[in-house]
């Protein structure tokens, strides 16, 4: 009775095998010898790997001529020569490299870090304490400035003006022209004068 | 290392490097499908093997010990390419022209180039369509040589599991260069 067809990963151990020049196993050898299909399929299947392996080879060696491969061989070389004697470390002056060990040997005593805090309470304590103060002045300003406000607003919303009004438009224009005055604005002083003031036209009015 | 060492263990290395420039290439250029990336990781596997030559054992011959740190590299730079396509349109002259090129120079019958064109074309479509580990294992059987325990001793995959790779490599090929293009 004739044994079953060679499988595929069969018919391919057994090209594997003698491409590689080693003995195919016997059942299989002799199985091919015996059985025409199978060894149709053999021969068919080492000539399509045949041709896979034909191809790639002379494909890659097309790329890698042999003046490339010289070519490769050379830069190899040449890293390698990289590799072995690696770049010289050129040494600092001398007195500059005692310096630098002396600086990075010396230890810091404890008391620097006790300092350091002690600077650094204090440091948060005074700007604590500054804005505490500074805030206090703050207020007063804050609340005038928003008294006026109120002030303005409530004008205003108000269209006809009564002579109570009126008193209370000539105080705040006498006041801005006071703050005019100040020494702050001294730099406003020549188109101070050139515009006509408040205060004069109501005198010449009178 | 004295001098006269060095240049002697560099002359060495050069025959090293003259025996097993041509195979490296090879399977350099079959993973890679490009010549200045294949010619970039044969150089670097060499220089690779110099620097460490001290960590070779014997006990795998230095075939395997240096296919091994080549298809490594050759797998980082297919990563790297990956990530590099992910974020930017390739545009570059690819090896196959280079390729193509040659054979003209060296062919001259033009039918015979657009056959063998053809050829290789659908050759190294079919060997791209394999999975990772199958063509990893083919190319290391097939274009490099190798048994299939050198293979296992080279990726670090069980003896059976490089067979099984294989012959599914093989019959993957097959259904696929038989097909009609």
């Amino acid at each position: 009775m004739r044994p079953r067809h060679l499988d595929d990963d069969r018919l391919y151990e057994c090209y594997a095998a003698q491409r590689r020049g080693e003995p195919v196993d016997p059942p299989a050898a002799e199985h091919l010898t015996d059985c025409e299909p199978c060894a149709a399929q053999f021969a068919e299947m080492a000539r399509l790997m045949d041709m896979v392996r034909v191809e790639g080879e002379a494909e890659a060696d097309a790329v890698f001529t042999p003046e490339r491969l010289r070519e490769q061989q050379q830069q190899i070389l040449r890293r390698m020569d990289a590799v072995a004697r690696p770049a010289r470390v050129l040494s600092f002056p001398g007195r500059m490299m005692q310096r630098t060990i002396r600086v990075s040997t010396l230890r810091s005593p404890r008391w620097t870090a006790a300092a350091a805090a002690a600077g650094l309470f204090l440091g948060i304590a005074l700007g604590a304490s500054y804005e505490w103060e500074s805030r206090g002045r703050m207020l007063p300003t804050l609340v005038s400035r928003n008294s006026l406000g109120s002030r303005g607003a409530h004008l205003a919303a108000v269209p006809s003006r009564g002579a109570g009004d009126g008193a209370a438009d000539e105080a705040f224009m006498l006041e801005l022209e006071t703050a005019l005055d100040r020494p702050h604005t001294r730099e406003l002083a020549a188109f101070d004068a050139f515009t006509p003031h408040f205060r004069e036209i109501k005198d010449q009015q009178r | 290392m004295e001098r006269g060492d060095l240049d002697e263990a560099r002359d060495r290395f050069a025959e090293l490097v003259a025996i097993h420039q041509r195979r490296a290439s090879r399977i350099a250029y079959q993973y890679l499908r490009d010549a200045a990336e294949a010619d970039e990781a044969v150089q670097d596997a060499f220089v690779k093997v110099f620097s460490h030559i001290g960590t070779y054992r014997e006990a795998w011959p230095f075939e395997v010990w240096f296919t091994r740190i080549l298809i490594n590299g050759c797998l980082d730079r297919r990563k790297a390419r990956a990530r590099r396509d992910r974020w930017f349109v390739g545009g570059g002259i690819s090896s196959t022209h280079e390729a193509r090129a040659s054979v003209s120079k060296r062919d001259g019958d033009p039918e015979r180039q657009a056959l063998a064109r053809e050829r290789r074309a659908r050759v190294a479509a079919a060997i791209d369509r394999l999975d990772g580990r199958q063509r990893t294992v083919f190319m290391l059987c097939h274009f490099g040589d190798c048994t299939p325990r050198e293979v296992s001793a080279m990726t670090g995959l069980n003896e059976s599991t490089v067979r099984v790779h294989l012959f599914r490599a093989a019959r993957k090929l097959r259904g696929l260069l038989r097909a009609k293009p």
